[in-house]
């Protein structure tokens, strides 16, 4: 009976993906692409919760709409955009860029819309019992090398940014 | 799950698309960013669909999705970084201006 209620919500959801992506690469003030990119992710966020990852949606909220998009804004508020002509707003290379993109939309379409699956999946729970068993379970050692990653992300920055105290 | 799983691999690969193009036509080296981001983001959405359709229990793809997430975060960190640093060298963020590295 309430069978329309996930293709309705699955159809927002794209509508919204695409039109804030679309945004994000077109919008001539950066200030809007970083806000209409935190859009994109709470909506990808949705995405999830509609494929029953809830815990994925929630990392999705706090890790990219939380933290990537501020870090994103910083960076936007330390590098102060001129206003420009719409002219140059493209990069020059333009062209090249537009020859290698057309292959890639041709391709990207035509392994995506010759996709059939139209097998439904039935209730398989959260997914946060099953993540967890693998995350600390079969994935330890790769969970220990990312948490170095991130470490070494972290020096790397600081080092990158820090003044010369001279 | 009503919606097919062919449904959530184009919705990917649309966005996978619009951050190529953001990576290749922009010349704004934040909003270049913003697109790699896009493009990670739809990868984990690709990886989602198919753990939740394909994996039986332990939900490999969704692992996957949590080190994309800790690569993602590590790479704008440093990405920033290296942005901010080439502003403070020579105070533009376009990519056709910065470019001391040529010979």
């Amino acid at each position: 009976m309430l069978d329309f209620i996930e293709p309705a919500l699955f159809a927002i959801l794209t509508i919204a993906i695409v039109a804030a992506g679309a945004g994000v690469v077109l919008a001539n003030r950066i200030t809007t692409s970083a806000l209409l990119m935190a859009f994109t992710f709470l909506n990808i966020a949705g995405m999830f919760v509609l494929l029953g990852a809830e815990t994925i949606a929630m990392f999705q909220v706090l890790i990219y709409v939380g933290a990537i998009t501020v870090l994103i804004l910083y960076g936007v508020m330390f590098t102060p955009q001129s206003p420009r002509a719409y002219g140059l707003f493209f990069q020059t290379q333009k062209y090249w860029a537009a020859l290698f993109v057309v292959p890639i939309a041709i391709f990207v379409a035509l392994v995506a819309f010759s996709f059939r699956d139209s097998a439904t999946l039935g209730a398989k729970g959260g997914d946060l019992l099953p993540l967890a068993t693998s995350v600390f379970r079969d994935f330890a050692f790769p969970f220990e090398v990312a948490s170095v990653l991130l470490l070494a992300a972290m020096v790397g920055a600081i080092v990158l940014v820090k003044r010369d105290e001279e | 799950m009503a919606v097919p799983l062919g449904a959530f691999i184009a919705v990917s690969a649309v966005l996978f698309f619009i951050g190529t193009a953001g990576v290749l036509v922009r010349r704004n080296a934040v909003v270049i960013l913003m697109s790699v981001e896009l493009m990670l983001n739809a990868t984990n959405l690709a990886l989602v669909a198919f753990s939740r359709r394909y994996s039986s229990i332990d939900e490999r793809g969704s692992v996957f999705v949590v080190f994309i997430f800790v690569v993602a975060a590590a790479e704008v960190a440093v990405g920033l970084a290296i942005v901010l640093s080439a502003y403070r060298n020579k105070p533009t963020v376009d990519v056709d201006e910065i470019r001391q590295l040529k010979g």
